[in-house]
């Protein structure tokens, strides 16, 4: 049994705001005091440190055949940041698009113990849980991507009840071995494969009839029914497009209630005034998920630098490719299933457009009151790599640093924007939250991102500096499952992570019509686009952990 | 993860009194609607009838470890595969020719060795990763073919190097309603027997397609047309791509065998492009044949780059032009060659000074042993062992079964064994 001594800390699951408590890890487990007698095996003293629970992304792409298109199309990007093996750890690559050993290693020196991949395409599941298997450190989980595949659109075109559709999305996340749902661009990945180039939450699909609202409405409805604990991922209609705002509000009002994340939100909260007819409707978005309890969202923070954009929605990514740096592009149609397109990006802080983009993002996280509701996420790699979190934590918590960023940005940018008059800072405990507490209720993980007995312990300690981005950027001590992994920001020893998956209660009749639309159609068959419990473990995660879910009807 | 191989377990097999539904490595479809028997002489495919499946299931279950050509013990011909290894200063491991634990143990063994990775398909996959990295591309699957294509475009190929190309991807049902697909082909003779052929040769391909990218955009064509063919044959051809609803546009890498294809490709995918502007269209590279998808995916995944990669003290290194395997050994610039190729017997590793280690299928025949040269049997993924394999297209890996189970190390384990003889030796 490992002691950790006297540190501070912020438990946000239980309330605990900087109380200096001790901490006891047994067999990977924090446990109760054992009481003056007991034995211990080690003690650490943490006097005057901070101490959260492991840090857990819930929205970054990490593994899956878009990143080895990221990855394959800039070699340029690669060669700034060789990473030799050593330690123990594997060679590899660095920034935008990271191999995948390198991503697990600097997700854990930067004090995260879990990363969730949240676009994996049905068909791509056994390639997604590949790429996953071979990052290390973290724990791992996915979310199926619903809602531009064929056969749930003809369900849905055909009038399928809504028990058909929970039975569909039931299956989809077994047979992926995913932990939610994500749609994308919903119903618009398909109708960019009739040669639509645009898709309103209102507008009929051009083949199927069906309106992107109506596949919100079905999907997150299913969710909620089949109990997953994670709300319908949304990535809407119309990204990056000038006045989608309303598209966003619109999209918020779909989900009727019931619980909905809308991911990367700064991407979708744009207006059209100003003589650029591009603007914040920051303050909007903001005030509509203060108001809807059943809204949550991550924000999508763009950061200065170059980065590569992508994602599943090759009608938006086709549309963006002009604005590619370097100047080169992928876009994919996929299987019947979805699609993927690759941009890289280079985002200019005296752009007025990008530095508007960064404004946004950083407003979203100031006027968003609740912080169990807003996450802390750049999208990776999409609005930056997830290498800048401690740069963006230092954002939220600093309005100095923050306000002499803005001072380097576009002049009329940050004349349009009001984030000099947003006075909030960031507390220590509301970072936990956004970073630990959140996240892990928001998905689920009882025994993950608390520090009460019980839970796993994947505990992190910072050094209390007033430099908060070099405070979050070198953790002294991380711990994952009890074991010490990082010491003063590096990588002591390297840890295999587990697989988090739901499996909720479906009724399996559904296969009966599956079986016969990939035998049919599709040239493989629906038994092997099913990902069996006992391959997760051979495509290299250390174990599965299944995820009851309580079905909700 | 690791150096151990994930072995295959049992979370594979579906075989019910000796039949079995299976998947086929031995080509880029790598179709996944296989019926095979396992008999006591062997594996025999039931269907469907495929000669390039039938001939390359039926392998022996087991081979005989050979040093200089000499039998030797198994545990002999790792050790003298590790010597090798040990006194190497820049390995090449080539072939990569197994399924992706294979693969994966390849990228630990040239990690450790220092050694240069690079598949015995490299030459074609670099015409098309020269393009991909320069400019990317718009791309699609199987099934998307299948459902949605009313215009294929064969440009250098007929695709017969993928028997059940047809038969998987054109001559089958659509899920929305009868297609009016049409087939041109830019060679010799019409892909498939259908549509229409017009003779190109493949060094003129590059010239044809910068025409139709001409004409497109309303520029000034060649008025006597481009690489043989008349201007009007293209003008017509070029409407026709134009009115297609989704067109795709199919090369097979391997069979631009002409200096600088990469811009050949480079002006296809262009054109794809430029089409996008109006209509859908989408390149269908094939490959992806001896399991070079899953060698280029896994490297990616793992250094950033697809083959071509040395392993360097200061990182992955990536030489796209300088790396090629041919180059390398004819330079003397690799002085040791691992070469894996548990497919297809018929792909043998390449004559050269340096000493050769050759994972191979056991009914592979080399004839030209040097002294030091060292084979050692492997087992064929989805005969003698499951595994994993991805398809042409990247989107889709496939579960393969082992029919057959043989005593035989998998690639994966085979290179876990040199490791571990390499550390033995070492301490």
């Amino acid at each position: 049994m490992l002691r950790l001594k006297g540190g501070r800390l912020y438990d946000p699951a239980h309330g605990v705001d900087g109380v200096v408590r001790d901490l006891y890890v047994d067999r990977g487990r924090l446990v109760a005091d054992p009481g003056p007698d007991a034995s211990l095996d080690g003690e650490i003293d943490l006097a005057g440190r901070v101490v959260m629970a492991g840090a857990i992304d819930l929205h970054t792409h990490i593994g899956g055949g878009k990143m080895n298109i990221a990855r394959a199309l800039l070699p340029e990007d690669h060669r700034r940041d060789p990473v030799p093996a050593g330690g123990g750890m594997h060679a590899g690559c660095g920034h935008a698009a990271p191999s995948t050993w390198t991503t697990g290693y600097r997700y854990a020196e930067m004090g995260y113990t879990a990363c969730f991949e949240p676009a994996m395409l049905p068909t791509n599941a056994r390639h997604t849980h590949l790429e996953m298997g071979d990052i290390p450190m973290v724990d791992k989980g996915a979310y199926a991507m619903l809602g531009s595949d064929d056969f749930f659109l003809r369900l849905l075109a055909a009038g399928g009840e809504q028990r058909l559709i929970n039975d569909y999305v039931g299956w989809t996340l077994h047979a992926s071995q995913a932990m939610a749902i994500k749609v994308v661009n919903p119903g618009g990945i398909s109708a960019f494969k009739f040669n639509a180039r645009s898709l309103d939450l209102d507008e009929p699909h051009p083949y199927y009839g069906v309106t992107p609202r109506k596949v919100i409405q079905v999907l997150s409805r299913a969710v909620h029914e089949l109990g997953v604990a994670h709300p319908l991922h949304v990535h809407a209609s119309n990204l990056g497009v000038p006045g989608n705002a309303d598209t966003t509000l619109a999209t918020m009002a779909a989900a009727e209630g019931l619980p909905i994340h809308l991911t990367h939100i700064q991407f979708h909260s744009y207006g059209t005034e100003g003589e650029r007819k591009f603007s914040s409707e920051a303050e909007r978005i903001a005030d509509a998920i203060n108001r809807m309890r059943n809204v949550s969202a991550d924000v999508g923070q763009i950061l200065f630098g170059q980065t590569v954009t992508a994602s599943g929605d090759t009608m938006k990514q086709y549309a963006n490719h002009r604005h590619a740096h370097p100047d080169k592009w992928v876009v994919a149609d996929m299987e019947c299933d979805a699609g993927c397109g690759v941009v890289p990006f280079r985002y200019r802080d005296k752009n007025f457009v990008n530095a508007l983009q960064w404004a946004i993002g950083l407003e979203l996280f100031l006027r968003v009151g609740d912080p169990w509701r807003i996450f802390l996420t750049t999208d990776h790699p999409n609005g930056a790599p997830f290498t800048s979190y401690p740069h963006l934590i230092r954002l939220l918590m600093d309005r100095d640093f923050r306000n002499a960023k803005l001072d380097e940005i576009h002049p009329d940018a940050a004349a349009h924007s009001q984030l000099r008059s947003l006075e909030r800072e960031y507390s220590l405990y509301e970072i936990a939250v956004m970073t630990r507490a959140a996240p892990a209720r928001s998905l689920g993980l009882a025994d993950r991102g608390h520090l009460g007995e019980g839970a796993a312990a994947d505990v992190v300690v910072y050094r209390d500096e007033a430099d908060r981005e070099a405070m979050f950027a070198r953790p002294e001590y991380v711990f994952k499952d009890g074991e010490l992994i990082v010491r003063d920001g590096r990588v002591v020893n390297v840890v295999n992570g587990a697989l988090h998956a739901v499996k909720p209660e479906y009724d399996k009749g559904i296969e009966h019509a599956l079986r016969g639309y990939f035998e049919r159609y599709m040239t493989m068959s629906m038994e092997h686009v099913k990902v069996k419990d006992d391959e997760v473990c051979a495509c290299g995660a250390s174990r599965l952990i299944p995820h009851a879910c309580g079905r909700r009807a | 993860m690791g150096t151990e191989p994930a072995l295959c377990g049992p979370f594979l097999i579906h075989g019910r009194d000796g039949v079995f539904e299976s998947c086929c490595p031995f080509c880029g479809l790598v179709c996944d609607d296989v019926r095979v028997r396992a008999e006591a002489s062997g594996v025999r495919v039931e269907r469907p009838d495929c000669a390039r499946a039938r001939g390359l299931f039926a392998v022996p279950a087991t081979g005989q470890a050979r040093i200089g050509g000499q039998p030797v013990e198994a545990i002999a011909a790792l050790r003298a595969a590790a010597a090798i290894l040990a006194q190497a200063r820049r390995p090449l491991i080539g072939g990569l020719a197994c399924d992706v634990a294979g693969q994966r143990a390849a990228l630990d063994l040239a990690e450790r060795v220092g050694g240069v990775v690079e598949h015995m398909n490299g030459a074609a996959q670099f015409r098309n990763w020269l393009a991909f990295q320069d400019g990317g591309w718009m791309t699609t699957t199987l099934s998307e073919v299948r459902n949605r294509a009313d215009l294929i475009v064969f440009a250098g190929t007929d695709a017969a190097r993928f028997p059940r190309f047809f038969e998987r991807c054109v001559d089958a049902d659509s899920q929305f309603g009868p297609l009016e697909r049409s087939v041109v082909t830019l060679g010799a003779a019409p892909a498939g027997g259908r549509g229409v052929a017009h003779a190109v040769a493949v060094a003129d391909l590059a010239a044809l397609f910068a025409d139709l990218r001409i004409r497109l955009a309303g520029g000034r064509a060649a008025p006597n047309g481009a690489g043989g063919v008349p201007a009007d044959t293209l003008d017509a051809l070029l409407a026709a791509m134009k009115a297609a609803r989704y067109g795709v546009l199919v090369w097979n890498a391997a069979e631009l065998d002409v200096p600088h294809a990469d811009l050949t490709v480079q002006a296809m995918v262009e054109l794809v492009r430029d089409l996008n502007r109006e209509t859908r269209w989408a390149g269908l590279p094939l490959g992806g044949s001896d399991g070079d998808t899953s060698a280029s995916q896994v490297c990616t995944w793992r250094t950033g780059y697809p083959l071509r990669v040395g392993f360097e003290p200061a990182g992955p290194r990536y030489e796209p032009l300088l790396f090629e395997a041919a180059r390398l050994l004819a330079a003397g610039e690799a002085d040791a060659l691992l070469w894996i190729s548990a497919f297809d017997p018929a792909r043998t590793p390449p004559e050269t000074a340096c000493p050769r280690i050759v994972l191979g299928r056991p009914d592979m025949r080399l004839d030209a042993m040097g002294p030091r040269d060292v084979f050692i049997p492997v087992a064929v993924p989805g005969v003698h062992h499951a595994g994993i394999l991805h398809r042409m297209d990247g989107v889709v890996s496939l579960p393969l079964q082992g029919p057959a189970p043989s005593a035989l190390f998998s690639a994966a384990q085979a290179l876990a064994a040199i490791q571990r003889e390499m550390t033995h030796a070492a301490a």
